[in-house]
């Protein structure tokens, strides 16, 4: 389809790139102390994005944009995710303590930018359309990790970030430049088809290009041993993003490594059905399910040493990210929906565990476990909404967490009996993941003053924003038919040009 | 509305609302003006007028296969599913009047029995919860949630019979409660899991056909039907779980109106109606008899009780006995009949009774008089003078349940005695059910009408309390009124029908039978015909059990020609052990809890003082000299060196993949370049 044509199928992502630039236009006009009201526009550009992708969802067309994007309910889920996600964390902004003193106009916009990078990685249908929409990505994500500019922790982070960040994508444009030469292609589609002509000896190479191309992708979910900027990038930049970063990035990266994977590198275009397996029987599958039992283990083992919250968040981001890869070598529609499933969970419980921290570290002046010391005494709301995300984050009944394990572990068992030592391993790790969980809720019930004095945050901002991510969190334990159902009918995104 | 469907909408509406009282209750009662009771009581009459508007349609529609079901999944995981939904059909739209009606008339009744009380907004926000976990058993259209609403039931009464937990009866009742329930409910859980296990489904419709494609069959399904029923028994307190009943009675009185006689006891039977297609006949032999047995038993109880609320208990008990009795010989529909009669006499009784003790509590209060017992009949008498509304209409409901012609009770009753001859008339052998059912009938008269002599008639037997006692106000007295004038037939034979001894009317043209999915049992017309041809009988001598009765609590309670004491001598024996409540609570006690709890002793004694003490502390005996012994070689030789360095070697594990994370970026991608080198290494091994 060319490229005029495209653009009526591109309503959502033109608003979003509108909305930033009005961001932009706007900060202009705020004076200083105003600054934050950028925000309004942006959040509003946002709302209105998320009710186009609604608008113009459940249509399947591939090929927009000469073949490079496609409009399907598979990336429409991960839209949803992630513009909701953005605004959740903009809203969070509004009462950080870190940002004050900077103009807070760029912040919102780079967002925006960022949010406009992270949905063209949910539709790309083209390698150069992925590297590109990875590049907008992580050169936002730079900007935002090193917002603090007066905050050498925060430099820092930036530029560990930005050098992690140019070494990973130059391993990957290697990956992607050998697959180049292989195939002749850059349409998924059409790599996949190329590749099938291939005989048994390109395999090496073909091995060599994805092994690259897993470089780049498992630095966007951070997955070991591609994690290593993740913790110092994420206890360096302000909270807000931190959160932002460990839910949105992560999102649009599985949304792009099922879609590249399962296309460019899947031997069969009915999904789902019993043929489905690895292209050439390239041992890719094996690969990532041996990556997301290290990614799991190491990120809960390391996790268990933290003495700060937040970075004892980041390792356990790293450790999610690793219960999610697990859903990718079953290479199974129940895999799939299932990843889907507790990404959305994720996003909820994970948004409000750091939103908590980020709360706490205003207020009391502490990422340390310690500064949780009798929290659920003093402030009751944060307190049961805390425990209820850790809860939820180990994965028990009755919360959004042990639906979302739950369905990632049934896809691992259904698939029989070669992934078993996989769903083991998940399962151990989450009984592993109980002990540092469970820290947080013990400081702050059994250590510290048990105070009489019984507050709640100062802002109703604060407090709704919690209820707005507890509630669902705790309902969708319960209830969650919906959500299943949804995320089971937005699965067809293998149609072919 | 909220699907565009009228009557999902309106059962999604009655159902939630009052939770939703609740909810605002619990949380704010306090800090709302009255205590939020205007929360509860609107949330209660919306249900009631939605309610009506249901049972005007069914009226209207006059269609007796009139059904509609909604399914939501709830768990889906391919296999394993489970969905939960509603199902409305003609005795659904009943029974949520009864549950909106009964419920209505106790928020009101409560406005001025419960004034002032210290935990006013939540006794309301109780209320709520009860109504809402009543209407979802009430909607349920499968085992599931009947089963989870089923438990959300037996909290709210625990809450309820506690009300007033200071009260230490009052607290080891509720307890008694809840345990007891938990009985019966455990048999209910594994026929509910039974059903799953072999049918694969927990929804009413599915449970049906499969059981008539025979998926389950025989002494299985014999053993599922009696675990389902057992839910029943407990909840419906049937014999022998019928020992937490009475002691409900230390909940508030309008609690026990609404709860305890009119809808939550009758779950039980209300789950046996619904069921009753997949009972086998040996299931249902049971069935009668347990609840023929329990009305004939209970009503021995009850003619020796002088608590007044104690003798209604005992009647509710024997009542519900009728009811399962009418499951058991196959004529459900008049189960349900007498289910719904029932509700509204009972209820009328007990609040005619609150309303006595109401009276009584304050006249006592203001003699100062704290140790008369408020209850006790034996300090009433003659009242009839003093609070003539609730004289008239408790003895307008007395008249019903003795099944005195021109009154509910005697059409419910008479559709199940006429039912038990019928099945008598087939089953020869089965004779006693007979005898159950009519002796209970004659019990029931004469206790009923000994309740009323005692209370309202005769001399005074406590001249200064009687000289105190009052009328209560008309938000209390409303109530009885309406339940009074409900408790006439008419309301049941309308409109086709005006001729008090014939019960064709609304309720029997809408509600049918349905024929059982069991092979070997009778098909609901047969039921019907053959119910229909004893009518006469069983109507001629019903009539004349009632009459010895009633005839027989007047001349020894009203004329006292005959000495009840006399009486009590003569039966000496049986008196005793009926005011003992055949001492059943001291069998129980017996033979469960102290074998059980001396059980816990011993098993205490072995694990502590025999394993504990001799074994594990002998075992550290033994250790400790060895390690005595060798500890010298061990800590010079092993400890020193082996184990030390494996604990060191851990930490360094440990630490080591703490330590990996240098902060120097360097480092970072040299180990991501090893990372991928490694895995290069891992990938080939594979392909090649």
């Amino acid at each position: 389809m060319s490229n005029l044509e495209s653009l009526k199928f591109f309503w959502p992502e033109l608003i979003l790139s509108a909305t930033a630039l009005i961001a932009i236009l706007s900060d202009l006009i705020y004076e200083r102390k105003d600054s934050h009201k950028v925000s309004f526009w942006a959040i509003g550009g946002l709302l209105l994005t998320f009710i186009t992708i609604r608008l113009f969802g459940g249509s399947s067309i591939n090929g927009l944009f000469m073949g490079t994007m496609a409009l399907d309910p598979f990336s429409e889920f991960f839209k949803i995710l992630i513009v909701l996600s953005t605004i959740i964390v903009m809203l969070m902004s509004f009462n950080s303590s870190e940002l004050d003193g900077y103009r807070k106009g760029e912040y919102y916009t780079i967002m925006s930018i960022m949010a406009f990078g992270l949905v063209m990685m949910t539709s790309a249908i083209d390698v150069l359309m992925f590297y590109v929409a990875i590049e907008i990505v992580s050169i936002m994500s730079f900007f935002l990790a090193g917002y603090l500019k007066r905050n050498p922790n925060s430099n820092e982070a930036s530029l560990k970030y930005v050098i992690y960040g140019a070494f990973s994508s130059g391993v990957m444009l290697y990956g992607l430049s050998i697959l180049f030469g292989l195939t002749g292609e850059t349409n998924f589609f059409a790599i996949k088809n190329a590749i099938s002509q291939l005989g048994p000896d390109s395999n090496l190479a073909l091995i060599l290009s994805i092994v690259f191309i897993l470089v780049g992708l498992g630095y966007k979910i951070s997955a070991v041993p591609f994690h290593f900027w993740t913790p110092d990038v994420y206890e360096g930049s302000p909270t807000s993003i931190t959160a932002y970063l460990s839910v949105a990035p992560k999102a649009a990266g599985f949304a792009l490594i099922i879609r590249f994977f399962n296309i460019a590198f899947g031997s069969n275009s009915a999904m789902g059905s019993d043929e489905w397996s690895s292209l050439n029987s390239l041992p890719w599958p094996f690969l990532i399910a041996l990556l997301s039992a290290a990614t799991m283990t190491i990120g809960n083992l390391v996790a268990i040493q933290q003495q700060s919250v937040k970075r004892m968040l980041a390792y356990s981001s790293i450790a999610h990210a690793g219960y999610m890869m697990m859903a990718i070598p079953v290479m199974s529609q129940s895999g799939i929906y299932g990843l889907m499933i507790y990404l959305f969970m994720y996003m909820l419980m994970n948004l409000g565990a750091f939103f908590v921290v980020m709360y706490v570290q205003d207020k009391f002046d502490g990422e340390n476990f310690d500064a949780f010391n009798g929290l659920g005494w003093k402030m009751p709301l944060l307190g049961i909404s805390m425990t209820l995300f850790m809860v939820a984050l180990t994965g028990l009944p009755p919360t959004s967490g042990f639906v979302g394990k739950f369905y990632i572990f049934a896809a691992v068992i259904e698939a029989g009996n070669q992934y078993y030592w996989l769903a083991f391993v998940g399962v151990i790790n989450s009984v592993v993941s109980l002990y540092y969980y469970i820290k947080v809720v013990r400081h702050m019930y059994f250590e510290g003053e048990r105070s009489d004095i019984v507050s709640l945050p100062e802002s109703k901002l604060t407090t709704s924003l919690v209820l707005v991510l507890a509630l669902p969190t705790f309902f969708l334990g319960w209830y969650f038919s919906p959500l299943v159902e949804w995320a089971n009918n937005s699965l067809n995104f293998f149609l072919g040009i | 509305m909220i699907t565009g469907n009228f009557y999902t909408d309106a059962s999604l509406v009655i159902l939630f609302l009052p939770l939703l009282g609740f909810v605002i209750n619990i949380l704010f009662g306090k800090k709302l003006p009255r205590q939020g009771d205007w929360i509860s009581i609107s949330a209660i009459l919306t249900t009631l007028v939605l309610a009506l508007i249901l049972f005007a349609i069914m009226l209207k529609n006059w269609d007796y296969k009139f059904s509609h079901e909604v399914i939501m999944p709830w768990i889906d995981m391919g296999a394993f599913k489970i969905e939960l939904g509603f199902w409305v059909d003609n005795i659904t739209i009943v029974m949520l009047l009864v549950v909106a009606l009964i419920s209505s008339m106790t928020h009101i009744f409560s406005l001025e029995y419960m004034k002032g009380d210290i935990r006013y907004n939540r006794y309301y926000a109780y209320l709520g919860l009860f109504t809402f976990s009543m209407n979802g058993i009430v909607l349920a259209n499968n085992l599931m949630s009947l089963y989870i609403f089923w438990e959300l039931v037996g909290v709210s009464s625990y809450l309820l019979i506690g009300h007033w937990f200071e009260k230490n009866s009052a607290a080891d009742a509720s307890k008694k409660a809840f345990l007891t329930n938990r009985v019966g409910d455990i048999g209910f859980f594994i026929g509910i899991m039974l059903m799953f296990t072999a049918i694969g489904s927990f929804n009413f419709q599915d449970v049906f056909a499969g059981v008539s494609d025979g998926e389950i069959k025989g002494n299985l399904l014999t053993l599922a039907g009696l675990g389902l029923f057992m839910g029943a028994v407990g909840k419906s307190s049937q014999f022998p779980l019928h020992i937490w009943l009475p002691d409900a009675m230390e909940g508030p009185t309008p609690v026990s109106a609404l709860m305890h006689a009119a809808t939550m006891v009758a779950a039980g039977v209300y789950l046996t109606v619904r069921l009753f297609p997949i009972f086998t006949p040996d299931a249902l032999v049971t069935i009668a008899y347990v609840g023929g047995f329990t009305a004939i038993f209970a009503a021995t109880i009850a003619i020796t009780q002088n608590d007044i609320k104690k003798v209604l208990a005992y009647s509710t008990v024997s009542q519900l006995g009728y009811m399962i009795l009418a499951v058991g010989v196959g004529n459900y529909t008049a189960a349900f009949f007498h289910l719904l009669t029932h509700a509204m006499f009972k209820a009328c009784l007990f609040y005619g009774s609150g309303s006595v003790i109401h009276a009584m509590h304050h006249s006592l209060h203001n003699l100062h008089d704290h140790d008369t017992d408020p209850q006790d009949m034996r300090n009433m008498g003659g009242f009839h003078k003093k609070m003539p509304i609730t004289s008239t209409t408790m003895t307008l409901a007395t008249l019903a349940i003795a099944g005195v012609p021109l009154f509910s009770g005697f059409l419910s009753k008479d559709a199940i005695l006429a039912g038990t001859l019928y099945f008598v008339d087939q089953n020869p052998q089965h004779m006693i059910l007979a005898f159950f059912g009519f002796g209970a009938a004659a019990i029931t008269a004469f206790y009923m009408f000994r309740l009323i002599f005692l209370t309202f008639h005769g001399e005074p037997k406590m001249p200064k309390v009687f000289e105190g006692i009052h009328e209560s106000p008309s938000l209390m007295t409303a109530p009885l009124v309406i339940l009074a004038a409900l408790s006439t037939y008419i309301f049941y034979t309308l409109p086709i029908n005006l001729i008090p001894w014939k019960d064709y009317g609304w309720f029997t043209k809408l509600i049918k039978a349905k024929d059982s999915v069991v092979a070997g049992t009778p098909s609901a017309k047969e039921i019907y015909d053959g119910v229909h041809y004893m009518h006469d009988l069983a109507l001629v001598l019903s009539l004349t059990v009632a009459s010895i009765g009633i005839g027989l609590s007047f001349l020894m309670y009203y004329r006292s020609t005959i000495s009840s004491k006399s009486w009590a001598k003569r039966f000496g024996t049986f008196y005793r052990l009926s005011l003992n409540k055949y001492y059943f609570d001291e069998i129980y006690n017996r033979v469960f809890y102290q074998p059980f709890l001396k059980f816990c002793n011993i098993v205490a004694i072995i694990d502590w003082d025999l394993y504990d003490k001799y074994f594990i502390n002998g075992f550290g005996h033994v250790t400790k000299l060895l390690s005595k012994v060798t500890g010298q070689v061990d800590y010079d030789g092993l400890d020193q060196t082996l184990v030390d360095g494996v604990g060191r070697s851990a930490g360094g594990l440990g630490k080591g993949l703490k330590n990996i994370q240098t902060g120097r970026l360097q480092n970072y991608m040299l180990f991501a370049l090893i990372g991928v080198i490694i895995i290069l290494i891992v990938q080939y091994s594979v392909i090649l």
